[in-house]
């Protein structure tokens, strides 16, 4: 039986008088990978932020498997996430941070060792674990945040842009790992603009544009919304947000230059 | 690029990332706290040095410290005290900003530009003396004007204005070497092994002694003075050592250039020399100084050498044993924060000096040293809560309850408290005084403080829950953070003012009035906390 994961109705986000999400709406089941593609600004992180507690919403419901948001710890514990901006406590240690974080997640101290140890292990870590997160590069900052979110092997998995920054064998690694995790029944809400990664890793994608799903489905569905039988998912996402014409000119005029 | 600094000083090193979510309205009101927050602690400091100079100046105005000690002498321990006050003043107010600075984060914004390695050298230096620009130049014109009130000479104000050059050259030279010494061996050096956590701890204590020696000089200025003259009067071959040491030097031979009559040649000889020696110092203080800054201009600092990890074992703790551990890791890493962490203990420190001058530790005397501590201890709520901003845009998606923090928050403000309490005790014990009545009273007085800190910390979570727990979120907002005090102080005086009352009234009811109200704040607090959602 397919499990709701994620449920989202009606989501309002606004900052001031800006309205970054307006009455977005759409379902997570368990075993998928939702990819979350738009351009930039098109209120993708927004959205995100408020699933993971965040940021607070104007107006709509959302539900972390049948928990309201409102029931705070309860449905925090079920996810997992790595923000698009890898801001974490800079003065701790990786260690400390862990920690931190595990103490927090209230984990058997026997069972997040041993998940711990593998996946410092896998994302090279080890090296940097005494070492202030504030001294660490980009994408060491990134494996931190993304070992964290999956310490306490959670049933929602939330990355927003987790590829930025991190080496081309522990992105292939993350890639292997969420795909596991949505075959062992688990969900994943993924954004990217990374258009290929989108395309070969999600199941299905919503394109956000100034805040609204402007498209929804599988590649096959968007393919049909755009009424073409062929074409890749950055041909298919451009049209669907409306940038690809002019785009040529634009290029050509660059290139003139 | 210096609103860049003090952006990277305030905020972005303890806002996190709660900035991208704003409207662009929040983040201009923010840029602009940012730089209120800079100006305002820079006010600050030269409001301490001009008031310091107030209580260390005007006795010798109106008829000097008293009419056992020449003036002549007076004015030897006033400038002398006041060079010192201005050295540590400068020196807190740098530790406060130049870690950041030192960090070279602000040099990411220059070397992507156009800029020779020399121009952006510059820029940096700039950068760092603005940092302390206004209050340098008040120590410089407050001493000055001071000088030439009091009645100084042409000469003496040519030594005066060496010897507050001296000074501010020392604190600026002071401040970098605390700072990049800092940053290369606590911030950036991390490791878990014992020498480590023991330097953090250690570097705690290091970041107070400046926020000591000017609390204590600004809260002993006339009986420094005395005292000092009283060394000068009494015991010639100690005065002639003290003209040889920095502050006492440029005070010696200040006021001999002021006033020439009774002028010791051995001691203004020595003086001369010392200070002399003293610029030289300086100079070579100031190329140091320079040189270090656009160090941070042409590739900034590296770390110290790592620690190699032999495990990645990890020791999980109950949630709010957890945060106390994480704001105390945090607090050894942060001047700014451990500063105002150890604070009650420092001023617990500076009231028990004030012991050795009480024959008995009245109510009167147990009462007024409390309410000292307690008002001091109840400023650490909003900085407790205030550390939760640095990494605020990511641990609030972790599921931590509010009675977590709350409790994790409130035992550590408390045992803050407690550990003033057992200093003063300490103090107590070796000054052979009853220790028995304080300790009883603060033990009792715990329960209110606590409940005050409940208070403090429930108001603060309803309001910034939600919003993050930024900086600039709690100290930029002046009325917000009076109205979070206010009712702390409240609930902290209630059981004493009770008390005491009832001391006056029925004395045999002094301690069952005071345990009970305490207790009840205590109880209702509890209560109050467990009921947060």
């Amino acid at each position: 039986m397919e499990t709701v994961a994620v449920k989202v109705q009606d989501l309002v986000v606004s900052y001031g008088s800006f309205v970054a999400v307006e009455n977005l709406s759409f379902t997570v089941k368990n075993g998928e990978i939702y990819g979350l593609l738009g351009p930039n600004g098109a209120g993708k992180t927004s959205t995100i932020k408020v699933l993971v507690g965040v940021l607070e919403p104007r107006a709509g419901n959302v539900q972390i498997y049948g928990t309201p948001l409102s029931d705070e710890v309860a449905a925090k514990s079920k996810i997992g996430y790595v923000p698009e901006e890898v801001v974490l406590l800079d003065s701790l240690t990786p260690r400390e941070f862990f920690e931190f974080v595990a103490s927090i997640r209230r984990l058997d101290r026997e069972v997040v060792n041993s998940r711990l140890e593998r996946f410092v292990s896998a994302f090279e870590l080890k090296q940097y674990f005494d070492t202030p997160i504030a001294a660490l590069s980009m994408g060491n900052k990134q494996k931190v945040a993304v070992v964290s979110a999956l310490l306490h092997d959670p049933k929602l998995l939330i990355l927003d842009e987790p590829l930025i920054g991190l080496d081309a064998r522990s992105s292939k690694i993350l890639k292997e790992l969420v795909t596991f995790h949505a075959k062992r029944g688990g969900a994943v809400i993924f954004s990217t603009h990374i258009m290929e990664v989108a395309e070969k890793l999600c199941t299905r994608v919503a394109i956000i544009n100034k805040g609204k799903i402007v498209g929804e489905g599988t590649v096959a569905d968007l393919r049909k919304l755009v009424r073409t039988a062929e074409g890749s998912l950055e041909d298919i996402f451009l049209k669907v947000t409306e940038q690809e014409a002019g785009m040529q000119d634009m290029i050509r005029a660059l290139e003139e230059e | 690029m210096y609103k860049e600094v003090s952006f990277q000083s305030i905020f972005s090193l303890r806002a996190g990332s709660s900035l991208p979510q704003r409207s662009r309205k929040d983040i201009k009101q923010l840029v602009a706290n940012a730089r209120i927050n800079t100006l305002i602690g820079k006010l600050v400091t030269t409001v301490f040095i001009a008031v310091f100079s107030g209580v260390v100046f005007l006795p010798l105005l109106i008829s000097g410290v008293g009419s056992a000690v020449p003036r002549d002498i007076a004015f030897q321990g006033g400038v002398s005290a006041f060079l010192a006050v201005v050295l540590f003043l400068i020196v807190f107010l740098g530790l406060q900003m130049s870690t950041s600075f030192v960090s070279s984060k602000v040099v990411d914004v220059l070397s992507p530009l156009p800029l020779s390695k020399k121009e952006i050298s510059r820029i940096m230096f700039l950068c760092f003396i603005r940092i302390f620009d206004i209050p340098l130049v008040a120590a410089a014109a407050i001493f000055l004007s001071v000088y030439f009130i009091i009645g100084g000479s042409v000469l003496g104000a040519v030594v005066a204005v060496v010897a507050i050059g001296v000074t501010e050259i020392f604190a600026l030279a002071l401040t970098t070497v605390s700072a990049r010494f800092f940053y290369m061996r606590v911030t950036r050096a991390g490791g878990k092994s014992r020498l480590q956590t023991f330097l953090r701890f250690g570097f705690m204590f290091v970041w107070l002694l400046p926020t000591f020696v000017a609390y204590f000089i600004v809260n002993f200025a006339g009986q420094i003075v005395q005292w000092f003259a009283y060394l000068s009067q009494s015991f010639s071959s100690i005065s002639q050592i003290l003209a040889l040491i920095y502050p006492f030097s440029y005070g010696f031979l200040v006021s001999y250039s002021t006033f020439f009559q009774g002028v010791k040649n051995t001691a203004l000889g020595l003086s001369a020399i010392a200070s002399i020696a003293y610029l030289v110092a300086a100079y070579y203080c100031l190329r140091w100084v320079t040189r270090t800054v656009r160090t941070i201009g042409v590739g900034g600092f590296t770390a110290g050498p790592r620690e190699i990890v032999r495990d990645t074992l990890i020791i999980p703790q109950i949630a709010w044993v957890e945060i106390i551990r994480k704001d105390l890791r945090v607090a050894s890493r942060s001047p700014s924060y451990a500063s105002l962490f150890l604070l009650p203990v420092v001023q617990t420190a500076v009231l028990a000096i004030t012991f050795s001058s009480f024959s008995q530790i009245g109510l009167s005397t147990a009462v007024g040293i409390l309410v000292g501590i307690s008002l001091i201890t109840l400023l650490l709520p909003p900085t407790l809560l205030a550390m939760e901003g640095l990494g605020s845009a990511y641990t609030r998606h972790l599921p931590m309850k509010k009675t977590t923090m709350v409790t994790a928050k409130t035992v550590l403000s408390t045992i803050t408290y407690m550990i003033s309490l057992v200093v003063l005790s300490i103090v107590a014990i070796c000054l052979g005084k009853n220790f028995l009545f304080i300790l009883t009273l603060g033990m009792v007085d715990a329960f209110a403080i606590a409940a005050a800190i409940m208070l403090e910390l429930s108001i603060l979570l309803r309001k910034f829950w939600k919003e993050g727990f930024a900086v600039g979120n709690i100290y930029s907002r002046i009325t917000t953070y009076i109205a979070i005090l206010i009712p702390g102080y409240i609930v902290a005086l209630i059981p004493i003012g009770c008390a005491v009352e009832v001391f006056f009234l029925a004395q045999p009811f002094f301690w069952p009035v005071f345990l009970a109200t305490a207790m009840a704040e205590f109880i209702v607090m509890v209560a109050v906390v467990l009921h947060q959602k």
